[in-house]
């Protein structure tokens, strides 16, 4: 089922569709799904997250320049994929991780049956519609806007540089193809489910949502309505910080989720 | 044969360079605090006289089209224009270029259309639009429907006009369990239908496909003459003869007594040519609201897939691209006649006003181009 291409990246299949796959590490088993921008392949957060787990980090179909199952367009049908995917596997008592638009696939798997699931984390996610605030619009703008929501301060990034770069002409058309798939998926209710926060009412999962404080694409707001919603949750806030607290302070988000995942049982 | 339309995109001329400068973009940026809806009121009615004069004097038709979040047309419904063409003219077809059919609800679009058709007695001519992406943003549905949304709508508003109701349609983006229009158009099978473009080959083949007309908006000649060839080919393909008859061409005319005179008017034509389709990628083309099939056409043919409008070409250079035609009625009648050679489209649709030309000076432009121009075309 699953072949080896680098050290990192395979390939899943699941039907028809291949998934690009990024593993490593050993331990109970925990899958990291990315945000609307695309898969950034095996990252340093990835790395340290597989020091104490086996860590599966798939492209989410359409994603990355692959192909788009006509079936998906909704991100209750990518939750559905996601879950076939997870019995593909083979993945048992599993942590499910998300980021961003992964945190709302990663709440809506946790909706649909959570008995296999050991724990949950949601990072700066979307799928629940701010009551105060707005999520930011992340399509009508340009790349310049989109850029300077990313981070609170670009100096954190340790590699900022390297992803903020001009892209290649295959980049390029990697990127379209993950805005158009995050467009399809998103448009509309924009970033959210209205229905979300009563199809989680029945979880009790143990979850951990960690947010930036600073987040200009997905205000804390979220995390209190997550947490309010999430019967079993607790929401670690680190300051100083933008809409992605893996990349841009690691060593905070690295203890928060430590602490969170050897308190499982 | 070559028939010739009037077409004003009915600006709301008020507008300058200078109020446009400070916004991110001319469209979704530029605030409506510009707009005076009593300024307006007197636009729309020199403009609705406009049409009943261009009627008079002899066009074959007067075309129409809508915009959203636009300056530079005030009509965000072709079918209310088409209301009033259908009632200041008497003889004119009247061509909408048309319903931007994947943002409405089909039904009550064939609806209104066939209206349209019973109240001017079968002069309606229905194009379908996929619009800019502007209109498809302002309407809050993702561009990434906006194709398939387009397909369907086309299906379900054909089958409208040509299946009697009641009948059911479960589509993929239109339910319907009961469809019953108590109002069809009078033209049988349908009215003609016409698919506009301003240079993308994607938008040639569909039409050619279907021998539906494919009128070019305002590319220059060179460019059209080849879009004009992949039309042809599709057509051959396909398996019938094209003739002048599927295709149109729209250019931005106007005449005058004196060339000098036509001249300083026409410089109007360059009204805030920098600002109208200003704006981040993100507003005129964002993801998926081309095929990835289209993208890559574009980038294998770099000179295709451009519109002109909104390219910053100098006012010479864009009389000299047959872009403009602007002059007295000899030196127009001259260059119309070298469009007609080299082109040889069925119909020449006059994009005829613009910006804050004075409303004296495009009637009598109407006035040069039906008692004198058109007369000439006809000759030939």
């Amino acid at each position: 089922m699953t072949t080896t291409l680098g050290t990192n990246e395979s390939t899943v299949r699941i039907g028809q569709h291949e998934v690009q796959m990024f593993s490593g590490g050993s331990g109970p088993p925990l899958l990291y799904l990315h945000g609307a921008g695309g898969n950034g392949g095996w990252q340093a957060f990835h790395q340290a997250l597989a020091q104490s787990h086996t860590v599966h980090a798939p492209s989410q179909a359409g994603f990355n320049g692959t192909p788009q199952p006509p079936w998906v367009s909704t991100i209750t049908d990518l939750a559905h994929f996601n879950l076939e995917m997870v019995q593909r596997l083979g993945l048992s008592q599993y942590v499910l991780v998300g980021h961003s638009m992964g945190g709302w696939i990663a709440a809506e798997m946790a909706a649909m049956g959570q008995e296999n699931l050991k724990g949950l984390v949601l990072i700066d996610a979307v799928g629940i519609r701010p009551k105060q605030a707005e999520i930011a619009e992340i399509f009508m703008v340009s790349a310049e806007t989109r850029a300077g929501l990313r981070f609170h301060d670009n100096s954190q990034v340790a590699n900022y540089e390297e992803i903020s770069r001009a892209l290649t002409p295959e980049e390029t058309l990697v990127d379209h193809s993950n805005r158009e798939m995050a467009s399809r998926l998103c448009w509309k209710p924009y970033m959210h489910n209205p229905s979300l926060p009563f199809y989680l009412s029945k979880a009790n999962i143990p979850t951990l949502l960690i947010w930036g404080r600073q987040d200009a694409i997905v205000p804390v707001e979220c995390g209190e309505l997550y947490q309010e919603a999430l019967s079993n949750s607790s929401l670690k806030v680190i300051d100083n910080c933008g809409h992605s607290p893996q990349v841009e302070k690691p060593q905070e988000f690295q203890d928060a989720i430590t602490g969170f995942l050897s308190g499982l049982s | 044969m070559t028939e010739v339309f009037w077409f004003s995109e009915q600006p709301y001329g008020h507008v300058t360079d200078k109020d446009l400068e400070g916004y991110e973009s001319g469209r979704m940026h530029f605030p409506n605090t510009y707009f005076d809806p009593l300024k307006a009121h007197e636009l729309y009615n020199n403009y609705h006289e406009q049409y009943a004069w261009a009627d008079e004097l002899g066009f074959d038709g007067i075309m129409t089209n809508e915009h959203h979040s636009s300056y530079w047309c005030m009509k965000p419904s072709a079918n209310v224009d088409g209301a009033v063409i259908a009632k200041v003219t008497k003889k004119a077809k009247i061509a909408l270029l048309g319903n931007v059919i994947a943002l409405n609800d089909p039904v009550k679009m064939a609806e209104e259309l066939a209206m349209l058709d019973c109240i001017s007695g079968g002069r309606l001519i229905s194009g379908f639009v996929r619009g800019t992406a502007v209109e498809t943003l302002h309407a809050g549905i993702s561009p990434t429907d906006n194709r398939g949304r387009f397909e369907e709508a086309h299906d379900l508003i054909l089958k409208c006009w040509t299946t009697p109701g009641p009948f059911r349609w479960e589509g993929e983006y239109f339910h319907h369990r009961m469809v019953n229009p108590w109002v069809v158009p009078i033209q049988k099978p349908h009215p003609p239908i016409w698919f506009p473009g301003t240079g993308s080959p994607e938008s040639v083949i569909w039409a050619a496909k279907r021998q539906y007309p494919y009128m070019n908006l305002g590319a220059l000649l060179d460019l059209t003459i080849q879009l004009k060839n992949i039309y042809f080919e599709t057509a051959m393909e396909t398996g019938y003869e094209p003739g002048p008859e599927h295709f149109g061409y729209l250019m931005r005319i106007l005449v005058a007594d004196t060339d000098e005179q036509a001249q300083e008017i026409g410089q109007e034509f360059l009204w805030t040519e920098a600002h109208r389709q200003r704006g981040p990628i993100e507003f005129n083309d964002p993801p998926g609201y081309q095929s990835r099939a289209a993208l890559e056409i574009k980038m294998s043919r770099p000179t295709i897939g451009t519109g002109t409008i909104g390219h910053r070409l100098s006012y010479q250079e864009l009389q000299d691209a047959y872009n403009m035609i602007i002059g007295s009625p000899e030196t127009v009648i001259q260059k119309l006649r070298h469009v007609k050679k080299s082109l040889d489209p069925g119909y020449i649709l006059i994009y005829g006003n613009e910006g804050a030309m004075p409303h004296q000076a495009v009637m009598r432009s109407i006035e040069l181009l039906g008692t004198k121009v058109i007369p000439a075309l006809k000759e030939d």
